[in-house]
């Protein structure tokens, strides 16, 4: 799939005769008048900021008559949206990015995305989105197809106030940024950590794994060898078994684990969570980089990204 | 009186109702009787029995009384966040988790959930066939790896029976409710068992989180005195800034504290933990809030963030900084250049303010400050926050960090201390 930039022209026809206010998500849409809206108008980067939108209507105005390159809207709510100020809550957001995923196994340019990559986005996002509900119990937890990649916006009261910290805490969680005491237990964190480490190091090549500090070639081309027997003993929680695999002493397993938990720490751009003033895409408006809808995504299982095709691609690809 | 008169859970919790009663009815700290002063020293150094308090209302009052001196004596010679701060929450976390191990071990588990229940909103475990939360079903295997893993942690491999109840999984608190804990980093999310939003914990757990509650809160409570102070303008009295100063200098040296305090105290400005306010006139103003945001704000602001003063009362820059190159190369210049931003330049109409900045910093009304000039003017403090709003109303662009402070230094210390511990 070519995604290209689109045009003003493309932007007007994409606001006047596509865009929907039924296509906001009602967690935007019911709070809409407290939100904080920032519009990139030209390509230039988001620097229209401090808007306020009493109702739906007016920003559908503005977005027909602006045709914006790209639509923000704050994670977080405010008494006075313009001036950024007497701040509520904010949800609790990750920001998956195709592009900045670490272990890739597509062969996009740097700073590109493809089908392939997103869809590994969106395998990542709906494991955040299992661990929110199952590990945290957060409900109103939701997917948002961004265009590169995807959002998890929670809107459960019991986080909305958290601060950066904690935020940042729940970050580590999803990630499996931090080794456990005890990786064995078959719920909690053990788990989470588990079945991190084990995507990770399922995607990764010799080459990388020769990173490690202390990893010698035999040993890497080895554990790529009998990598579903390492796999296994990985998800069995039989992590110091790893051990029998000649040339993986303890200080090499060490260093193998921490590797590993630095990698899933980029899965998700910790400074979106931590950052309870975040402005993100608005779900319905275009991503104008790569004329793709942004989009709320009400199944994560079923998300097709044909759906995000703004209908100007589609008519330019069926003429030609 | 028995140890389980209602008096004693004052003894468990410095913030209850109980302990607040005492205060209130106590005479001023200056009136009190030494032991109490020795007491509030010495609480920092106290191990094992030494923290516990017999069952009687005198002693349970002297800990009262000495927690309170203890705290703003230290509020009186540092700040949010200083290693003052962080060695008084330390000891107050210990002390109060040796008292709950204590409470339980003598049979009272329900004197401690008293008192647990007013910071923590907790559930029992359903514990039978199947051990269960919130109808999800925790493995079996789990239950008693939590267990030994907490055996394991204080270094037991057998108990007796009686010990052994402390380190079941019995309770659940939410996650969520452990925030404050999370935000001093008192607690990661990754260490915690966590099902269904329920963070499943033994009563040795239950102790542990219950003192790291009250540690917070005592670091909130000289963060609250601290900021009384600078609104005050007030020196503290003798006796806190001699307790204070005591304290202080049980504080482990600088070679010690390594590997256990991750936080300087002094140290190289850091703007990224300016406050709002900080940053806008750093940027400049206009006239008419020039001498206001450059004088009374800026230079006292730096001045106090670049120093950190800590271990003695401030009053001279002195008796902080053995190099006068931190007054002129560091603070000065941020200052200089930041009323040079003013419009018009605060220095083109009004040249004299140059020594008037070196004034604020209590150097006297001096270009060339040297430092045995410190000490000839007042050390002025930042206005609190209050102050700034009345008197310099724009100034005041509050971000959601300016609703926990009341002065714009306490943001700094706490920004940074924070922003530290987060790594």
């Amino acid at each position: 799939m070519i995604m290209h930039e689109a045009t003003p022209e493309e932007r007007r026809r994409f606001y006047v005769e596509e865009w929907s206010k039924r296509e906001i998500p009602d967690f935007v849409l019911h709070t809409l008048s407290l939100r904080e809206f920032g519009f990139d108008l030209d390509g230039r980067g988001p620097n229209n900021r401090y808007n306020q939108f009493m109702t739906v209507d007016q920003l559908g105005d503005f977005l027909r008559n602006r045709s914006p390159y790209s639509v923000y809207a704050s994670v977080a709510l405010y008494e006075r949206p313009t001036a950024r100020e007497g701040w509520l809550k904010a949800e609790l957001a990750l920001d998956i990015d195709a592009k900045d995923l670490p272990i890739k196994d597509c062969v996009c340019p740097q700073g590109k995305v493809c089908e392939k990559c997103i869809d590994a986005a969106r395998l990542v996002a709906k494991q955040f989105g299992q661990v929110l509900s199952e590990d945290l119990g957060l409900r109103n937890v939701n997917f948002v197809y961004s265009g590169r990649g995807f959002h998890v916006r929670v809107n459960d009261e019991s986080v909305m106030t958290l601060e950066g910290n904690e935020r940042g805490q729940v970050v580590d969680y999803l990630t499996g940024k931090a080794i456990p005491t005890d990786v064995t237990m078959a719920l909690g964190y053990s788990k989470i950590f588990r079945e991190r480490v084990a995507r990770t190091f399922g995607a990764m090549s010799e080459e990388k794994l020769m990173e490690v500090g202390g990893m010698r070639k035999p040993l890497a081309q080895k554990l790529i060898l009998e990598k579903m027997r390492a796999l296994e003993m990985i998800r069995k929680g039989k992590i110091d078994e790893i051990s029998d695999f000649d040339g993986m002493g303890a200080k090499t397993l060490r260093n193998f684990l921490e590797f590993l938990t630095r990698i899933n720490s980029e899965f998700a751009d910790g400074k979106v969570t931590i950052d309870t003033k975040r402005i993100l895409r608005l779900p319905s408006s275009l991503h104008s980089g790569v004329s793709m809808k942004c989009m709320h995504v009400r199944d994560i299982d079923k998300f097709r990204l044909e759906d995000a095709i703004p209908k100007f691609v589609r008519e330019a690809r069926d003429t030609c | 009186m028995n140890l389980f008169a209602p008096e004693y859970l004052a003894a468990l919790d410095p913030f209850a109702e109980e302990a607040k009663r005492i205060v209130e009815s106590s005479p001023p700290f200056e009136s009190i009787p030494s032991e109490i002063v020795e007491r509030a020293v010495n609480r920092v150094k106290w191990k094992n029995r030494e923290m516990l308090v017999e069952a009687n209302l005198e002693a349970i009052k002297a800990d009262v009384l000495s927690f309170y001196l203890m705290c703003q004596a230290v509020a009186s010679v540092s700040f949010p966040g200083s290693q003052e701060v962080r060695l008084i929450s330390n000891a107050t976390r210990a002390t109060l988790r040796y008292r709950m191990y204590d409470v339980f071990k003598r049979g009272q588990a329900e004197l401690c959930m008293k008192a647990v229940k007013r910071s923590i909103k907790l559930v029992d475990l359903e514990v039978g066939e199947v051990v269960k939360i919130g109808g999800t079903v925790i493995p079996r295997e789990d239950f008693y790896k939590l267990r030994d893993q907490k055996l394991a942690e204080d270094g037991y491999d057998m108990v007796d029976d009686r010990i052994l109840q402390q380190y079941l999984p019995k309770y659940a608190v939410r996650w969520t409710d452990l925030a404050p804990l999370l935000r001093h980093r008192k607690k990661e999310l990754t260490e915690l068992y966590l099902v269904n939003g329920w963070a499943v914990i033994t009563p040795r757990d239950l102790w542990d989180l219950y003192a790291n509650f009250v540690s917070v809160r005592a670091e909130e409570y000289v963060q609250s005195v601290y900021e009384r102070i600078l609104e005050s303008g007030a020196q503290p009295s003798g006796l806190l800034a001699g307790v204070g100063e005591r304290i202080s200098s049980l504080v482990p040296k600088e070679s010690e504290v390594r590997g256990r305090f991750t936080r300087g105290t002094a140290g190289k400005l850091r703007p990224e933990f300016f406050p709002p306010c900080v940053n806008l006139v750093m940027n400049g103003v206009g006239a008419g809030l020039r001498n206001y945001a450059i004088m009374v704000l800026l230079a006292p602001f730096l001045s106090y963030a670049r120093v950190a003063p800590s271990g003695r009362v401030a009053n001279r820059m002195v008796d902080f900084v053995d190099n006068i190159s931190v007054v002129r190369d560091e603070i000065a210049p941020l200052v200089f250049d930041a009323a040079e931003r003013c419009n018009p330049p605060l220095f083109k109409d009004q040249p004299q303010e140059k020594a008037g900045i070196f004034y604020h910093m209590g150097f006297g009304m001096t270009t060339e400050p040297t430092l045995s000039d410190s000490g000839r003017s007042k050390w002025y403090r930042a206005p609190n926050c209050s102050k700034i709003q009345s008197s310099a109303p724009s100034l005041c662009k509050p971000d959601e960090f300016c609703k926990n402070v009341k002065n714009p230094l306490t943001y700094y210390f706490r920004k940074k201390y924070e922003g530290s511990r987060s790594g």
